[in-house]
C-alpha cells in the first residue's frame, strides 16, 4: 500500500497542477519577471512553489503562447524579462480557475465532515 | 551563485540550446538570484531541491520552454543505416562473385571486345594471332587485355572500403543512446 504523502510533499503535488494558473493570476495583476512572481506567490502563503522552481513553467507557458514577454530595466537594474497573459492566457486562467473551483467544491463535499483535531 | 548560472550555461551549450537564448536564460536567472541573494532568500527557497542539480534544473527548463533541438527522429536514423546495410552488402557480394570468376579460371569476359586480327588496330597489340595448322585461325588472349572482374573486384573494393568509411562516419555522429530509466 502506498504510503502517505509527508505534509510538504503533497503541497507540492497539490501545487502542481494549479501552479500556472498561479502564475498567470499574479502576472495578470500587472507584468512581472521571475523573481517578482516568486515575491507576490510568496505574499500569498506560497512560499514554496514546489520542486523546479517556477522557470521550467514559465518556459512552457511561453512555450504555449499563454504569455508574453518583454525586456525592460527594473527600477535602474538590468534588463529583465516580463511576462504578462496573453488573450489566450487569459482565457486559460478563466477556464482553469472554473476548474478549479469545482475540484475545491467536490474535495470540500467529502473532506467538510471530517473533524480535525489538533494535539499539540 | 553565478557557479549554478555557469553550470546552467554549459548544460544548455550541451544540450544545443542557442546561444542567444542560453544567455538570456543565464541572465535572468543571474539577477533573479542576485535579487534573491539581497533580500535574505536562499538559492533553495527559490528554486527547491533545484538548488543542488542545476543540470537537471537547465535541461527541465530548457525543454519546458521547446528551446531544445529536436533530436534526429528514430525513423530517419534508422533509414541511414539500411542504406549503408544495401551498399555494404553489394559491395561485398561483388567482391565475392568477382573473386570467384577469377579464382575459377581463365577471365570469361574481356574488355577485348573483338577477335579480329585485322592489322589496323592501332592500339597496342592486345591478340597475338597464331596461324592455325590448317583451317581455321586461333585466337590467343594475352595479359595486355583488362578482364572485367579485375575491374569489379577492384571498384567493389573501392565501394567496401567507402561503406566502411560511412558507417565510422554515421556511428560518430550518432546521437547517444538515451538514459535507463
Amino acid at each position: 500500500m502506498r504510503r502517505m504523502a509527508p505534509r510538504s510533499q503533497r503541497q507540492t503535488e497539490l501545487l502542481r497542477g494549479v501552479l500556472d494558473l498561479c502564475l498567470l493570476a499574479v502576472m495578470d495583476e500587472g507584468p512581472a519577471y521571475g523573481y517578482e512572481m516568486t515575491k507576490r506567490l510568496r505574499d500569498r502563503g506560497l512560499a514554496n512553489v514546489g520542486e523546479g522552481s517556477i522557470y521550467p513553467l514559465l518556459g512552457r507557458l511561453e512555450r504555449d503562447g499563454m504569455v508574453e514577454t518583454y525586456r525592460s530595466a527594473s527600477n535602474g537594474g538590468p534588463q529583465r524579462k516580463y511576462y504578462r497573459p496573453s488573450s489566450a492566457g487569459r482565457l486559460a486562467l478563466a477556464l482553469g480557475v472554473s476548474e478549479w473551483r469545482a475540484a475545491r467544491d467536490a474535495v470540500d463535499a467529502v473532506l467538510a465532515p471530517i473533524k480535525v483535531e489538533v494535539v499539540s | 551563485m553565478s557557479d549554478f548560472v555557469e553550470q546552467c550555461r554549459q548544460e544548455w551549450r550541451r544540450l544545443g540550446v542557442p546561444d542567444p537564448l542560453a544567455e538570456e536564460m543565464a541572465a535572468d536567472l543571474a539577477s533573479d538570484l542576485a535579487d534573491a541573494e539581497a533580500e535574505g532568500v536562499t538559492a533553495e527557497e527559490l528554486l527547491g531541491s533545484s538548488a543542488f542539480d542545476p543540470r537537471s534544473f537547465a535541461a527541465s527548463w530548457a525543454g519546458e520552454r521547446g528551446v531544445i533541438p529536436e533530436p534526429p527522429s528514430r525513423a530517419s536514423a534508422r533509414r541511414i543505416p539500411l542504406v549503408l546495410v544495401g551498399l555494404t552488402a553489394l559491395a561485398a557480394i561483388t567482391v565475392i562473385v568477382a573473386a570467384l570468376l577469377l579464382a575459377t579460371g581463365e577471365p570469361k569476359v574481356s574488355l577485348v571486345a573483338s577477335r579480329t586480327t585485322r592489322a589496323h588496330l592501332s592500339s597496342p597489340p592486345a591478340v597475338l594471332v597464331v596461324p592455325p595448322p590448317r583451317v581455321n585461325r586461333q585466337v590467343i588472349r594475352t595479359s595486355a587485355s583488362a578482364p572485367v572482374e579485375w575491374i569489379l573486384l577492384f571498384l567493389a573494393i573501392v565501394a567496401l572500403a567507402f561503406s566502411v568509411w560511412l558507417w565510422s562516419s554515421w556511428n560518430r555522429s550518432r546521437p547517444p543512446a538515451a538514459p535507463a530509466s
